[in-house]
């Protein structure tokens, strides 16, 4: 059985991404407190610069799974 | 001669066509003729040739290929007399569509059969994980298809745990192997959050697996979404309609299962560049604000000083500074815009320090701070109220001081 990896369990990349969507909804909503909009400014430059470090991997990993599959109960 | 009771001579013969004449069972190939069901569970047909016609037996679930009349089939089973009825049957276990044509109409008998069932309903195609981390992949290792998708998946996105099922993607083994692979994605629903299924292109023969129902059926079952990528653009499989996105070849399902790190670098950068650009209008509108509700203090003061109060002139150079202070702590915060576009569009990390600078500039251009002077603003329906002229006589206003708000009737009012 595969093994979660660490490293991409980290930075979910999906979430990120998102959370940076809404970031820029919520500012395009108009009607912008200075005080928030500070830190979700903040916020979203670190989301984005998250997920670019995260396009930076390469690698990907096969992981074959063990069992075999004829051998697996009910199969026919 | 021995002499048999016929009952025994009848166990007799099926034991000896079974054990004796065909220990491995029989292969018998012809058309088939008189096909009919009944009760949903029993089969029965004729296979003929231009001599000949056996009856054949079988059981609806056992005989899971869709024939029907004029249909070219090898039938495999074994010869049998049955004890009551004394008809001399094969009784079937397993039936081969032989050649293109029946093979064509086999897959149109089950492709209408489950379209029927509603299995590739589009209502019921989910959405695949925009980025997904873990992607189940039932394939053959030694296949050039599991290549071409691994490939054009590495050249797309990084990072990935590819959870692969190795399976034969045709002959008999393979229906069996595929759907054991569903079946342990679906009781491990941790180790993916997408499943591919894919093969490289073959005749409708090479394809068999991916059009059989089981296979069908297991796609349709799947806990999680499911694309299917088989042969070249031209081929189609049940698999690929019951799947949740049909790929045309294993290169279209890498380029469906993930995104390509260039498209989504490009987005993120227009994200940086939207950002800053709502935040630098965001703070461009506040400033303004500010500067407008300054320069209304200030001609207001004007005119009270212009009513000899001494306090209210000395006032009225105080809101003046202030008002400068103001425009010339503007021009910073456009500075400051500036220097945090660059760092931005660089999205390097020096931006931090640029936005603390920013932060203090707009704290101190905060017009609570004026109220705190005890200057008020009025607003009507939520506008700032810049003249007498906007108002009139009778209606409301809010009137917002350092604490709290008032609301106010006008009861009259002088345009002077």
């Amino acid at each position: 059985m595969p093994k979660a990896k660490k490293e991409t369990e980290k930075f979910d990349f999906g979430a990120a991404y998102k959370e940076l969507e809404s970031i820029i909804g919520w500012f395009e909503r108009g009607e912008v407190d200075l005080d928030e909009g500070l830190r979700k400014f903040e916020r979203g430059l670190e989301l984005a610069r998250q997920c670019k470090g995260r396009l930076k991997e390469v690698e990907n990993r096969v992981t074959q799974i063990k069992a075999r599959f004829d051998e697996l109960e009910g199969g026919e | 001669m021995q002499v048999y009771s016929v009952s025994q001579f009848v166990e007799f013969v099926n034991a000896a066509l079974g054990s004796a004449v065909f220990p491995e069972g029989a292969a018998v190939e012809g058309e088939v003729t008189g096909y009919r069901t009944s009760q949903g569970k029993w089969i029965w047909f004729d296979l003929k040739d231009e001599g000949a016609l056996i009856n054949c037996f079988a059981t609806v679930w056992q005989l899971r290929s869709p024939i029907e009349d004029g249909m070219r089939v090898r039938a495999f089973g074994l010869p049998k007399i049955h004890p009551k009825s004394g008809k001399f049957s094969l009784v079937v276990e397993r039936v081969e569509l032989v050649g293109e044509g029946a093979l064509r109409r086999a897959y149109e008998l089950l492709k209408k059969k489950l379209t029927d069932e509603g299995l590739f309903a589009p209502e019921r195609k989910r959405p695949l994980p925009a980025f997904p981390r873990r992607i189940g992949l039932i394939a053959s290792a030694e296949s050039a298809a599991y290549g071409d998708f691994l490939r054009i998946l590495g050249n797309r996105w990084g990072g990935l745990e590819i959870v692969l099922a190795d399976v034969q993607v045709q002959g008999r083994a393979a229906v069996p192997q595929i759907v054991n692979a569903f079946r342990y994605f679906n009781e491990h629903p941790d180790a993916a959050e997408v499943l591919v299924l894919t093969r490289g292109g073959g005749s409708l023969e090479d394809l068999q697996a991916f059009n059989s129902e089981e296979v069908a059926r297991a796609v349709f079952g799947s806990r999680l979404p499911v694309v299917v990528g088989v042969g070249h653009e031209r081929d189609e499989s049940l698999a690929d309609h019951a799947a949740d996105v049909r790929a045309s070849t294993p290169t279209n399902a890498a380029e469906i299962v993930v995104p390509d790190r260039r498209d989504v670098a490009a987005a993120i950068s227009a994200a940086a560049d939207r950002l800053t650009g709502a935040m630098n209008s965001a703070v461009a509108v506040r400033a303004a604000g500010v500067a407008d509700m300054a320069g209304h203090l200030e001609s207001g003061a004007r005119r009270a000083a212009a009513g000899f109060d001494l306090r209210l002139a000395r006032l009225t150079r105080q809101a003046a500074a202030f008002a400068a202070d103001l425009r010339s702590r503007s021009a910073a915060v456009g500075a400051a815009s500036g220097r945090l576009t660059a760092a931005m569009a660089a999205l390097g990390s020096g931006f931090g320090s640029g936005v603390a600078a920013k932060e203090r500039l707009l704290r101190g251009l905060d017009p609570r701070r004026l109220l705190e002077r005890g200057y008020a603003l009025v607003t009507r329906a939520g506008r700032v109220v810049k003249a007498a002229s906007d108002v009139g006589v009778g209606e409301r206003v809010d009137i917002r001081l350092a604490r709290g708000r008032l609301g106010a009737e006008v009861t009259d009012r002088s345009n002077v």
